[in-house]
C-alpha cells in the first residue's frame, strides 16, 4: 500500500502546486474590465486608482485590497415626487440622471458604494429640482424644460463634484398634475372641446348661408341680365317692323288707314258687340247696298 | 514510472484471473496513454472553445483580460479562451426596436398609463405611445460606455418625448403636428444619446397611437363630428348652389331664345303684312275707288253677321225697319234676314 501511495502523490503534487499558483497568481494578479475602474488598499487605507482595463499587479491579500468599481455611465431613477411650482400649483415631477464615478477614491471615501450614491443623489437632485421649480410657473415648466434641465443639471454637477461623481444630465421625464387635478383639467378641456365643436357648426351655416345667399343673387343677376337682353330682342324685332311698316305704308298713307281700318273691323266685331248705324252714315249705305244686291 | 503503472495493473489482474504476464503488460501501457489523452483532450477542448462564428452584420469584440483588444468582422474567428480572452457579439446592422408608452405581451400591446400620460403644451393630457428604431453603430461603445443601455434609452425617449409634447399644443398632436413631433423627438433623442456616448443611431421615431383620455373622449369624438357636421352644411349649400345656378341659366337661355324669336316673328310678320299690303295697294292704284268700295263691303260682308246692330235715321229715330224687324232689339245676324226686309 505505501508502494502504491508514493506513486501517485507524484501528481498530486502536480496538482497541488497548480492550485497554489492559481492562488499565487489570484492573490497577486487581478483584472479590470473595460467597464470597471479598481481602487487598491492598504490595510484599508487608499493607495492608487486603476482606470485602465486589463491585468494588474498587486501585493497580496491581507495587505492589499482591490475594490471594483463601474466605469459606466450609471442609472439614477428617482420616484415620483410633488413639487410646489412657482404659481402655487402642485406638480408630480418624476426625472432620471445619468452619472458616473468620476473620482473613485472620494468616491469610495463619501459614499462607499452606489447604493450609497443613490441616495446621494436623491438627496441632492430632488432639492436643487424642488428650489429651481419653486421659482418657475407651471407652463413654463411644462413648456421650456430645455433650459431647466440645463440648469439643474450644472448645479447638481457642482454639488456631486464633492462625492467623486459627475452628471452627465439630469432629465425630468414626467411633468404631470397630481390625480385630484386632473379632474378640472377634463372639465377645462371638455368645455374647451365643446366650444370648438358649436364653433365649427356655426361656421358650417355660416358659409352656407352665405353661399346660399350668394347663388340667389347670382340666379336673380342671371335672370335680369337674360331679361333685359330679351326685351332689347324684342324691342329690335319691335323697331324693325315698325320700320317695315312705315316704309311701306308711307307709300300710300290714306289707302294705309282705310285699310287698317278695315282690319280693324275685322279684329274687333264680333258677336258681342253692338253697332248704332246712323243711316245717314257711308256704312249704312253700303249696308243697303249689300242687301240689294 | 511504467513499473507504478505496471504494478497497479498488474494486481488488478490478479484480482480477477490468473492471466498471463504478457497481456498485462501490454494493457499496461494503455492506461498511461489515457491519462495523457485525457489531459490533452481537455486543453485541445479547452483551445476549441476559443473558436467563434462572427454573422455577416454582426462584429466581435475581443477583451483579453478585461481590457479591450481588437473587434472582428464576419468569418470564423479564434480568441484565447476564457480566463484569457473573452468575447462580445454586436449586431450593427439589426434594427432594435423599443415601445414607449405600451408593451406588446403575447401580442396584444398593453398601455403603460405612466409612460403614456403627459402635458401638452397648452396644458391638456393627451395619451402618446411610440415606437423608438435604433441600430448600434459603435459595439465599443455600446458595450462598455453605459450600463443598462435600453433603460437608458428608454428613459431618455421618455423625457425627450414629453419635452416635445410639451411646446406642443393638444391639437397639433393629435393631428396636424405629428409629423413635426416625431421629427423634434427623434432630434433630441439622438442628442441625449450622444451625450450618453450610447454608439447608438436613432433611426425612427414613430408615433403609435396618440389620443385624448377616456374622461374626455366623447367631447373630442363632438369636434370631429361638428366638423363633419361643418363640411356637410357647407356641401349643401354647394349642392343648392349647383342645383339653382345651372336652372338660373336654363331659364335665361330660354328667355332670351324666345325673345329672339319673338323678334324674328315680329319682322316676318310685319314684312308679310308689307307685302300683302303693297300687292293690294298695287291694283288699288290702278282703280282706287271700286278696289275702295269691294274692299269696304267685303269687309263688312265678313265682320257684320256676327254684331248686333242698332241702325238710327238722321233725325236720330229709330228706324223703321228695324222696329219691324227686331223690337228695338237686334236685327237678325244673317244678311239673308236683312235681304229679306
Amino acid at each position: 500500500m505505501t508502494k502504491n501511495a508514493t506513486p501517485i502523490p507524484k501528481g498530486l503534487y502536480l496538482l497541488g502546486g497548480f492550485i497554489l499558483l492559481a492562488i499565487v497568481v489570484n492573490m497577486i494578479f487581478f483584472t479590470v474590465d473595460e467597464t470597471e475602474q479598481a481602487v487598491i488598499l492598504q490595510f484599508g487605507k487608499f493607495v492608487r486608482a486603476i482606470r485602465e482595463p486589463g491585468l494588474h499587479v498587486k501585493v497580496p491579500y491581507p495587505i492589499q485590497t482591490v475594490r471594483i468599481l463601474d466605469k459606466r455611465i450609471l442609472e439614477y431613477d428617482s420616484e415620483p415626487r410633488e413639487i410646489v411650482t412657482g404659481d402655487k400649483k402642485t406638480l408630480v415631477i418624476d426625472n432620471y440622471a445619468r452619472w458616473r464615478i468620476s473620482d473613485p477614491l472620494l468616491f469610495m471615501k463619501k459614499v462607499v458604494n452606489e447604493a450609497g450614491a443613490q441616495t446621494r443623489l436623491d438627496d441632492i437632485v430632488y432639492s436643487v429640482l424642488r428650489v429651481d421649480l419653486g421659482k418657475r410657473d407651471l407652463t413654463e415648466i411644462v413648456s421650456k424644460r430645455a433650459p431647466i434641465m440645463h440648469t439643474v443639471s450644472e448645479e447638481c454637477t457642482a454639488k456631486m463634484t464633492e462625492f467623486g461623481i459627475e452628471i452627465v444630465n439630469v432629465r425630468i421625464k414626467r411633468a404631470d398634475l397630481p390625480e385630484e387635478n386632473e379632474r378640472a383639467v377634463f372639465e377645462r378641456m371638455e368645455a374647451e372641446r365643446s366650444r370648438k365643436a358649436k364653433k365649427y357648426r356655426a361656421e358650417g351655416r355660416q358659409t352656407a348661408t352665405e353661399i346660399r345667399a350668394e347663388t340667389d343673387k347670382e340666379r336673380t343677376v342671371i335672370l335680369a341680365e337674360a331679361y333685359k337682353q330679351a326685351k332689347t330682342t324684342e324691342g329690335e324685332g319691335d323697331a324693325e317692323a315698325t320700320e317695315i311698316y312705315a316704309k311701306a305704308f308711307s307709300r300710300d298713307p290714306d289707302f294705309y288707314e282705310f285699310w287698317r281700318t278695315l282690319q280693324a273691323y275685322k279684329h274687333t266685331i264680333d258677336d258681342k258687340t253692338t253697332l248704332v248705324i246712323d243711316a245717314n252714315s257711308p256704312f249704312y249705305k253700303y249696308l243697303q247696298g249689300t242687301t240689294q244686291k | 514510472m511504467p513499473p507504478q503503472d505496471f504494478d497497479l495493473r498488474k494486481m488488478k489482474v490478479k484480482g480477477r484471473k490468473g492471466e498471463d504476464f504478457e497481456i498485462n503488460l501490454s494493457n499496461l501501457k494503455l492506461p498511461k496513454i489515457s491519462l495523457r489523452w485525457i489531459v490533452l483532450a481537455a486543453v485541445a477542448i479547452w483551445l476549441l472553445t476559443g473558436f467563434y462564428m462572427v454573422s455577416p452584420g454582426e462584429q466581435g469584440v475581443v477583451r483579453r483580460f478585461g481590457a479591450y483588444v481588437y473587434s472582428t468582422e464576419e468569418g470564423l474567428r479564434y480568441h484565447l479562451p476564457y480566463p484569457i480572452e473573452a468575447l462580445d457579439k454586436v449586431s450593427l446592422t439589426e434594427i432594435r426596436r423599443l415601445e414607449v408608452g405600451f408593451r406588446t405581451v403575447q401580442g396584444v400591446a398593453r398601455n403603460v398609463h405612466r409612460e403614456s400620460h403627459m402635458l401638452s403644451g397648452d396644458e391638456n393630457i393627451v395619451n402618446v405611445t411610440m415606437i423608438v428604431q435604433y441600430r448600434v453603430n459603435d459595439a465599443f461603445a455600446y458595450l462598455f460606455n453605459v450600463k443598462d443601455q435600453v433603460g437608458t434609452i428608454l428613459d431618455a425617449t421618455e423625457s425627450a418625448l414629453r419635452q416635445v409634447i410639451g411646446i406642443h399644443s393638444i391639437d397639433d398632436v393629435l393631428t396636424a403636428g405629428k409629423q413635426q413631433i416625431q421629427d423634434e423627438t427623434r432630434e433630441k433623442l439622438d442628442e441625449l444619446l450622444q451625450s450618453y456616448s450610447l454608439g447608438v443611431h436613432v433611426t425612427a421615431v414613430q408615433l403609435q397611437d396618440v389620443h385624448p383620455p377616456q374622461q374626455v373622449i366623447h367631447a373630442f369624438k363632438d369636434v370631429a363630428s361638428a366638423k363633419e357636421d361643418k363640411s356637410k352644411t357647407i356641401n349643401n349649400a354647394h349642392g343648392y348652389r349647383n342645383e339653382v345656378l345651372p336652372q338660373a341659366v336654363g331659364e335665361a337661355a330660354q328667355m332670351v331664345r324666345k325673345a329672339e324669336g319673338a323678334k324674328v316673328d315680329r319682322i316676318k310678320r310685319a314684312e308679310g303684312d308689307v307685302q300683302k299690303f303693297l300687292k293690294v295697294l298695287e291694283k288699288y292704284r290702278m282703280a282706287k275707288d271700286v278696289t275702295r268700295r269691294r274692299l269696304y263691303i267685303e269687309t263688312m260682308e265678313e265682320v257684320l253677321p256676327a254684331a248686333k246692330k242698332i241702325i238710327l235715321t238722321e233725325t236720330g229715330q229709330v228706324n223703321l225697319l228695324n222696329l219691324l224687324s227686331s223690337d228695338f232689339q237686334t236685327l237678325a245676324p244673317s244678311k239673308k234676314e236683312a235681304g229679306g226686309r
